[in-house]
């Protein structure tokens, strides 16, 4: 299931989004910013959902907020109403994917989050697969580093092969280097 | 100029048969037989003709001797026959000898001695007659009558001298009498003439004339020696003067008089400066006699008096110049020229010394007279002709003035009209821009109003998006809630408690149960009721506030509760304040309504309180620091009861400055686009249609306190 976290200084709106969604995900709801933080940090949290009118702090400036530590949850902005300054700042500083206006559409809703889930991730998996390539190229310098060793010591090769394997190696091993830099 | 000669024919004609045709005046004088001692140093002092030595006698061969003018006395001798001349006189037909001393010396024996003269007025001569001093030849018997003439005069001196009985001296007498009277006639009834025109006229011209002719007669009088006659002056020192006085007198006025007529500053300024030279020397001629000079003085007179000739060609040159008059005064002074030259001509034995040579001058002077009479009337016809010119002119003139000021009057009064259609154009579109700033003004506050509607527009849709939002997706969640619900009722319903599989089915009831986790359904329903409760009330809550708010178009007044239009003020205000600051209110329970325009007066709760929001967010607080407070009571000072309503910030406040401009329209201390900077101003405007006051306290860094006192 999609673990989603739902942010509004409003408890019925809480209430009424678990009600919804309990049956098809995961649903956090709080009203409070910090709160919504530390259930981020226990929970693999994939869509966040925030109000932007709260008193203490606005959806974008939330999503600003967790951006550095937790950059792969899809976000979306929630809002009664927001004018065109709100808009254009969700998009450019909270990076959000969606914007949806109350009263929402419950099955549009879900699409939505469904979606964001799916971007989610992909997201993690090619972040995965690049970590997991990334290892692979680094045994693989770390073996052509030690077979250089080798060769140095192999009299059975001339001095003049010796050196062109050597060469030839090295060659390699900064090839690797490229994606190792991604 | 023909006018002129006529009247000049009757006047000649009259002079000529003086002149001529009268048998008294052909003379005969004893000039030829006259002898006149020539002045040596021993005889210059001698009193008596025995006090003579070495007298040599001459014969002046003249029928008159002219012994001209020195100071000097001279003698002279006749000798006379003592049968025939007895009981004759010796006449010395000259009027203006000072001073004579006639003796008759009988075979050198002097036997009468007679003095008359300015010194011896009493003692004239014997007959006491006439003008001329006679004496008599005494009847006495002796073989030489020897007549001895010793005679002094400060001027001019010449010896007529005749042996004539007394009946001629008498009928010669009266002769001249006539004619001298005829002529002071003249004189006096020019003078009286001239004397009412200028009364009349009130021309100076008349004045010198009258003046001038006065000196003339007076001349005339005293070459004649009428003055003696008259004992019109008694003083010997002025008697002795007397001739030089009025030569003087007349030669200044003749200046005077003529420099006036002539115009000659104006017609002939060169003349007029020669004239004014001619002063001169008549005032050293003054001075001159004063101090006894007689005879220089009148040298000198005589000498200036020549410089009448020069009228002749200023009076030319004004009469030419188109000046009348001026031809008359020509004339008047050529006779009396002609006058002079003949009476001159005649004391240097040129012509003869006769009656009518001597009345050459008082003649020609009296014709002169006349003639300038004649000049004057002449010159008051021009005045008069001049004058009229002059009106006619005038009249012309003022004629032309009143049409050119037609005219003008024209031009202003076309003038005032195109003015006065420019002025209505201006006012024209004065009026205009002034509706355009009024209809612009209207805009502003319109434009002011929309803002602060849009600005709700967005908290309302805030507001009511949120109840509408889980109010309607609650109904849909319990909608799902009570199909499990359903579910299990069913399950319920269909237990058949006589049916053997019953314990079966009541378990499978419980996994149902179970499965569908319907205690926590349960729970979440009796939570979504609530806030379906909750959201209905809510929604109701802000459309009552709206309700409220939303007459703000209405003008009339109605009873409201400030309480009340504060509370849907602040129900509007909130989503938008929400995250801005948490608004206090503090509401006093016993407020009574007011009169009261209320969607105005919200305005103006909802302007203040949003400025008071925004000015706490202009400070480094955060939000939970920030506070904005409102809150009413109600106040009785002296009285009267008002309601207060306080609304306080701690934001930046305001600095005195700005306290000084907030309600000047356009004033705005926001960046330009976020603001009209009429808020305020309206505010204003509706606080004074509600007769409240205003009371601001602000300071720099600690905040606002603002304070509405409304009538109650």
């Amino acid at each position: 299931m999609i673990n989603v976290l739902y942010l509004d200084d409003e408890e019925h709106n809480l209430t009424s989004f678990r009600a919804a969604f309990r049956r098809d995900f995961t649903v956090f709801v709080t009203t409070e910013p910090s709160e919504a933080l530390s259930i981020l940090k226990d929970h693999p949290i994939e869509v966040v959902i925030s109000d932007q009118k709260m008193p203490s702090i606005s959806g974008v400036e939330f999503f600003e907020l967790i951006m550095p530590d937790y950059p792969n949850p899809v976000r979306m902005l929630l809002t009664g109403h927001a004018d065109i300054d709100a808009v254009i700042d969700a998009i450019n500083k909270g990076r959000i994917y969606k914007y949806i206006s109350k009263p929402w559409n419950e099955a549009e809703l879900r699409k939505l989050v469904e979606e964001a889930s799916y971007l989610y991730k992909t997201r993690t998996e090619s972040e995965a697969q690049a970590t997991d390539y990334s290892i692979k190229l680094y045994s693989s310098q770390e073996k052509l580093a030690v077979l250089s060793k080798d060769l140095a010591s192999c009299d059975e090769l001339s001095v003049d092969s010796r050196k062109a394997y050597s060469q030839r190696i090295d060659e390699l091993i900064e090839m690797l280097e490229v994606p190792k830099m991604l | 100029m023909i006018s002129i000669i006529r009247q000049f024919h009757f006047i000649i004609i009259v002079f000529s048969i003086i002149a001529f045709s009268n048998n008294a005046f052909s003379q005969k004088y004893l000039g030829l037989e006259i002898e006149l001692l020539e002045l040596t140093d021993a005889n210059v002092t001698a009193l008596t003709p025995n006090e003579l030595f070495d007298d040599v006698w001459v014969k002046p061969n003249v029928s008159v001797p002219n012994l001209g003018n020195s100071n000097t006395w001279i003698w002279a001798r006749l000798n006379l026959d003592p049968v025939k001349d007895a009981g004759l006189h010796v006449e010395i037909a000259y009027a203006t000898i000072d001073s004579l001393q006639v003796f008759m010396v009988c075979d050198g024996v002097t036997i009468s001695d007679q003095l008359v003269g300015v010194n011896n007025t009493n003692n004239r001569n014997r007959l006491n007659i006439g003008n001329y001093p006679s004496f008599l030849i005494p009847s006495i018997d002796c073989s030489n009558l020897t007549c001895y003439i010793r005679a002094w005069s400060g001027k001019q001196l010449l010896l007529p001298v005749r042996i004539v009985s007394s009946e001629k001296i008498l009928s010669d007498g009266h002769v001249r009498d006539v004619l001298f009277a005829i002529y002071l006639g003249i004189v006096m009834s020019l003078l009286l003439y001239n004397l009412f025109l200028f009364f009349s006229v009130k021309d100076k011209n008349y004045l010198h004339y009258v003046l001038f002719i006065i000196a003339i007669g007076g001349t005339q009088l005293v070459l004649n020696g009428y003055d003696r006659v008259f004992h019109l002056v008694s003083i010997p020192w002025i008697s002795l003067r007397m001739t030089h006085i009025f030569g003087i007198l007349g030669g200044v006025l003749t200046i005077l008089f003529s420099r006036n007529f002539l115009h000659l500053k104006k017609n002939a300024p060169f003349y007029d400066k020669l004239f004014g030279l001619l002063y001169i020397p008549y005032f050293v001629a003054t001075l001159l006699l004063v101090l006894g000079f007689y005879n220089t003085s009148y040298d000198l007179i005589n000498f200036s008096a020549l410089s009448i000739i020069i009228l002749i060609p200023a009076s030319i040159k004004v009469w030419r110049s188109g000046d009348v008059s001026a031809g008359y005064f020509l004339v008047g002074w050529s006779v009396f020229i002609i006058a002079v030259v003949i009476f001159a001509l005649k004391d240097f034995g040129i012509i003869p010394y006769n009656e009518a040579t001597i009345y050459a001058l008082p003649m020609g002077s009296a014709i002169e007279l006349v003639v300038l009479s004649l000049a004057l009337g002449s010159r008051i016809n021009q005045l008069k002709k001049d004058s009229e010119l002059a009106k006619e002119k005038e009249l012309n003139t003022s004629l032309l003035n009143e049409k050119i000021q037609r005219e003008q009057n024209v031009k202003l009064e076309q003038n005032v009209e195109e003015r006065t259609s420019e002025l209505t154009k201006t006012n024209a579109s004065l009026s205009e821009t002034l509706q355009n700033l009024r209809s612009t003004q209207e805009q502003l506050i319109q434009s002011e109003k929309l803002a602060s509607i849009g600005q709700l527009t967005a908290g309302i849709a805030h507001e009511l998006n949120n109840p509408i939002n889980y109010v309607s997706s609650s109904a849909v969640s319990l909608k799902r809630d009570f199909i499990d619900v359903k579910e299990i009722l069913s399950l319920i319903v269909n237990l058949d408690p006589n049916s053997e599989s019953l314990k079966e089915s009541i378990e499978s009831v419980k996994s149902k149960l179970l499965e569908l986790d319907i205690s926590f359904t349960v729970s979440e329903i009796d939570e979504l009721l609530e806030g379906v409760e909750d959201g209905a009330q809510r929604t109701a809550e802000i459309v009552r506030g709206l309700r409220i708010f939303s007459r703000m178009d209405g003008n009339q007044e109605i009873k409201a509760n400030i309480n009340e239009l504060l509370s849907s003020t602040l129900i509007i205000l909130r989503s938008n304040l929400k995250h801005v600051v948490d608004v206090d209110v503090d509401l006093s329970e016993n407020l009574p309504d007011i009169n009261c325009q209320p969607g105005k007066l919200n305005q103006v709760f909802m302007n203040i309180i949003t400025n008071a929001a925004h000015a706490t967010t202009d400070t480094d607080l955060k939000r939970s620091e920030r506070s904005v407070k409102v809150s009413t009571r109600v106040v009785t000072t002296d009285n009267v009861e008002v309601i207060q309503v306080e609304i306080s910030d701690n934001g930046v406040g305001m600095s005195k400055e700005t306290q000084a401009q907030i309600f000047i329209p356009f004033f705005t201390t926001k960046e330009v686009g976020k603001g009209t900077g009429l808020g305020l101003s309206i505010v204003q405007g509706i606080l004074e249609d509600h007769d409240a006051k205003v009371e601001i306290s602000s300071t720099m860094g600690e905040g606002t306190i603002f304070i509405l006192s409304f009538p109650t």
